[in-house]
């Protein structure tokens, strides 16, 4: 008979059982995967119509809202298991943005007087003020004029007449090596020679013109006593938890992966 | 005496420390009224310290659509000389901290986007909401949701989404930095916020508010409250009474289509002393540059100004709708202003100058050669601001994208002060001695009077101060005697170097208004022609190829002292001073630098960044 001899046949038995393991794997997988629709969500979908629509649902309204919500969930799900979401550039935006509310959302501990007394220490350089300068200098537009100045200085004229006028002082008190360059263009305050006080010093080249700076003093650098410091060391630490939080929330899920970066 | 300074120094750093105000509550005191002003340096001859006044941080519903991250606290940060990072990516850094900085983020849908993105607040579920949580890489869906929520306020219906406590929570927050980074005598900070009124056709009617100190309003007035300005003034006003002081800076009058500076208020009613008196006393200032386009005038306006196109944006935001020229420059606006009173005796346009960027990163950028955009996302490289053509092949094979690439690397405002406190600044803020420039810290002093010293004098300042009045001021013309004035720039000396300084005079005379253009002073001893009053040409150039500029060309310092040729002391009249630098690369010819490309054809390749004090006005008496 034909039909023994299909039924006999190897290619037959080899899909029959080929069909039983295919369904055996689809049927073990979705039941790991199951779905349950539990109360609380029950309930989101409730609150949500009614803040839509103004009413509340009915029983049937809910029923209809819950099947629908089944049928997106099993759709969200099979997208899921396809890895549509892995190439996509706003679900992986939005899910880092998500990542990062929940980050920013865990409360900042209040601080110990003695955590504050760390962390004025680990940063003591925002609580010190930078070495700092007061000189006098005098502008020239050209190089030679400064020299010619210099010259002068040093046959023993007095500077205060030398130098031609412009929008800069004189002298200058206290400014940090930032300042100066602000004032001066940048890279000029590391023409001064901060270990020659009490002489003229240059020409020093600005961004203005020539220079010739008399040095006065260097101020050391000065930290301020964690005593009259405290509420700016609260509020820094404050903030710095905040800023924290996300960067710790990143640098320990980063613990968490192995990163290669092929050569290019 | 070195131990006297030190231990000078030590109080004055104490001080500062421990006035910076508390934790996050809404602070009542006038923290920085209680330091001694002697503790802080103070120059009687005032010192120029550079600001921004107009930075927008992730609290900005349009910066938070753009994709910005940065907050008001990042924003200080940065501007103290900090790094932030951008949202493409890359780190964000100032070579010079500012003076002062003012975050300034639209009162409108303040903080209420970033609400909706988090998604589990009830104004998610809005329909305007609609795609907030799902914002990526495609710009054009960035554009159009940020458009959606301009025409939703405008079509009036924003109030539907402003949530008081999400919005108080914002102010707290942009309260709370700005006090926080106070820091007297170094970094002065400004609480502010933008109003965002438009005209019936989102004709740009934005003002910038800023606060004197720490006492402010628990909530902002926006255009949800009202689109006309004067409601806005009238609400300043009552907190004025009630101790808050404020001022408005309007920006943008490039783009409001005439009605920034009309002729008729918000309802279409003819302009009054009331109407004049209310406006200055609320809007000093004006922000005559800023990224999206130079108001100071128009080619069309100012037919004999050879400078006059400096980065004109005759463009609205968001569209291809033009802006008519009429009304919206700030020159022209000088004009009626003194035409209204010579004819009427009221000048609602008497107000001064600063710049400004508008930046949409919580950063300042001022400088040509460190452009990096003003909108997130949206401008954040050469092809998507416009500067570098798009990918090679296809249909888009050497076109470039349009929208930003005529924005400018421009804006920052300049205060005479004598010392660096909110006090100091606001106050020189509010007397207008104040100037703008293109981005580079050019200094500008302007003074004028009948005592003037001669321009060589040691004691120039002093004198000056003795002897006139410094810009923001008037001249009441009593005497016949010679309109006399002190034009004095300087070059910031991380930029390029001057070309020329000049005095631009505008008049009223037999009912007709006047302008004109004097150069005072010229780099490299070129002469002033007589007839034309211009400096001839020093010939400075710039390199395409790489942007180098002329060596040795140009002027470390220009002054002048400089007596009106024609002065008619029966005349209503203004001065101010323009300081321009020798031509320097566009930010957008940088780009292509970077790149290896040509410079895009239609652009200006090369710009002469400027500056603009606050004008003087001669009044003749009554």
């Amino acid at each position: 008979m034909v039909i023994v001899t299909v039924l006999k046949h190897p290619l037959f038995l080899f899909s029959i059982l080929g069909s039983f393991l295919f369904f055996v794997d689809f049927w073990t997988e979705y039941d790991r995967q199951g779905i349950t629709v539990t109360v609380a969500q029950q309930q989101r979908l409730s609150t949500l119509w009614e803040t839509q629509t103004g009413y509340a649902a009915t029983p049937a309204q809910l029923d209809s809202l819950i099947a629908n919500w089944i049928e997106e969930e099993i759709l969200y799900q099979e997208a899921l298991r396809l890895g549509l979401d892995e190439q996509d550039s706003i679900v992986r935006r939005r899910l880092i943005q998500k990542l990062g509310f929940i980050a920013e959302s865990e409360p900042s501990k209040p601080a110990e007087i003695s955590t504050l007394q760390n962390f004025y220490r680990e940063n003591i350089s925002n609580y010190t003020l930078p070495e700092r300068y007061t000189f006098r200098q005098r502008y020239f537009q050209t190089e030679t004029d400064a020299n010619d100045a210099l010259m002068l200085i040093n046959s023993g004229e007095t500077a205060n007449i030398l130098g031609e006028p412009s929008m800069l002082n004189s002298e200058y008190a206290y400014l940090s090596k930032l300042e100066i360059n602000a004032t001066f263009g940048t890279g000029f305050s590391d023409q001064i020679t901060t270990t020659n006080t009490d002489s003229w010093q240059g020409p020093l080249l600005s961004g203005l013109g020539f220079h010739l700076v008399y040095l006065i003093a260097v101020h050391e650098e000065e930290t301020t006593p964690f005593e009259i410091i405290q509420d700016q060391v609260f509020m820094d630490y404050r903030n710095q938890q905040e800023q924290n939080t996300r960067s710790n929330f990143v640098e320990e899920l980063t613990q968490k992966y192995s990163i290669t970066i092929e050569p290019r | 005496m070195g131990k006297l300074f030190l231990s000078f120094g030590i109080l004055i750093f104490v001080v500062s420390c421990t006035e910076t105000d508390g934790p996050a509550e809404v602070v009542t005191g006038n923290s920085s009224d209680r330091i001694a002003n002697n503790t802080v340096a103070y120059n009687n001859e005032r010192n120029a310290y550079f600001g921004d006044l107009h930075v927008h941080s992730m609290y900005s519903y349009d910066a938070f659509i753009f994709g910005g991250i940065a907050s008001p606290n990042d924003a200080y940060e940065f501007a103290k000389g900090g790094s932030i990072r951008h949202p493409a990516g890359f780190d964000m850094r100032l070579d010079i901290p500012m003076d002062f900085y003012g975050v300034s983020d639209h009162a409108y849908y303040l903080g209420i986007i970033r609400e909706m993105a988090l998604g589990d607040s009830s104004l998610s579920q809005h329909p305007v909401a609609e795609g907030i949580d799902s914002l990526g890489d495609d710009v054009n869906q960035r554009r159009s949701v940020f458009l959606r929520f301009a025409q939703f306020a405008s079509a009036g219906n924003g109030s539907e989404v402003m949530d008081d406590q999400v919005v108080k929570n914002a102010w707290d927050d942009i309260v709370a930095s700005a006090n926080r980074h106070y820091e007297p005598g170094k970094f002065t900070t400004f609480i502010a916020y933008e109003y965002t009124g438009t005209g019936p056709e989102e004709e740009v009617l934005h003002r910038n508010v800023i606060f004197r100190d720490s006492v402010v309003p628990e909530i902002p007035f926006s255009r949800i409250d009202s689109d006309d300005p004067q409601d806005l003034w009238s609400w300043m006003d009552t907190n004025r009474a009630a101790g808050i002081e404020s001022l408005a800076i309007p920006h943008n009058s490039n783009l409001s289509d005439g009605l920034m500076f009309a002729l008729s208020d918000y309802q279409g009613r003819p302009l009054d002393s009331a109407y004049a008196s209310q406006r200055i006393r609320n809007e000093p200032l004006v922000e005559i540059t800023q990224v999206k386009g130079t108001s100071e005038t128009h080619p069309a306006l100012s037919t004999n100004d050879e400078l006059a196109g400096f980065e004109v944006l005759s463009v609205r935001i968001g569209g291809s709708t033009p802006t008519q020229p009429q009304g919206s420059y700030v020159r022209k606006a000088l004009l009626d202003g003194v035409k209204l009173e010579a004819e009427q005796g009221f000048n609602p346009f008497k107000f001064g100058f600063i710049g400004s960027s508008d930046n949409h990163n919580s950063t300042h950028v001022g400088d040509e050669d460190n452009y990096y955009g003003v909108s997130g996302l949206l401008d954040s490289d050469g092809q998507k601001r416009g500067s570098l053509p798009l990918d090679s092949g296809g249909e888009n094979d050497g076109v470039y994208f349009d929208r930003y690439a005529r924005f400018g690397a421009s804006g920052i405002a300049g205060v005479w002060a004598e010392q660096n406190t909110r006090e100091s600044i606001y106050d020189a803020l509010r007397r207008k001695e104040a100037f703008g420039t293109s981005g580079p810290r050019i200094k500008i002093r302007f003074f004028a009077g009948n005592n003037l010293p001669d321009v060589d004098d040691r004691e120039l300042v002093a004198k000056s101060y003795a002897g006139g009045v410094s810009m923001g001021g008037n001249v009441i013309t009593d005497r016949n005697e010679p309109a006399t004035f002190i034009a004095w720039a300087a070059k910031d000396p991380n930029s390029a170097p001057l070309q020329r300084l000049q005095i631009i005079k505008g008049w009223v005379q037999n009912e007709q208004i006047y302008e004109k253009i004097y150069d005072v002073a010229c780099a490299d001893n070129m002469e002033i022609d007589s007839i034309s009053h211009r400096c001839a040409d020093n010939n400075a150039s710039v390199s395409l190829e790489d942007c180098s500029i002329s060596s040795g060309l140009g002027a470390a310092e220009l002054k002048s002292r400089w007596e009106d040729p024609e002065y008619d002391s029966a005349q209503h009249a203004f001065y101010y001073v323009r300081a321009i630098e020798n031509p320097s690369c566009r930010w957008s010819t940088w780009d292509a630098v970077r790149a290896g490309v040509e410079p895009r054809p239609d652009l200006p390749g090369t710009i002469q960044e400027r500056g603009w004090s606050s004008p003087i006005w001669f009044i003749p008496p009554q």
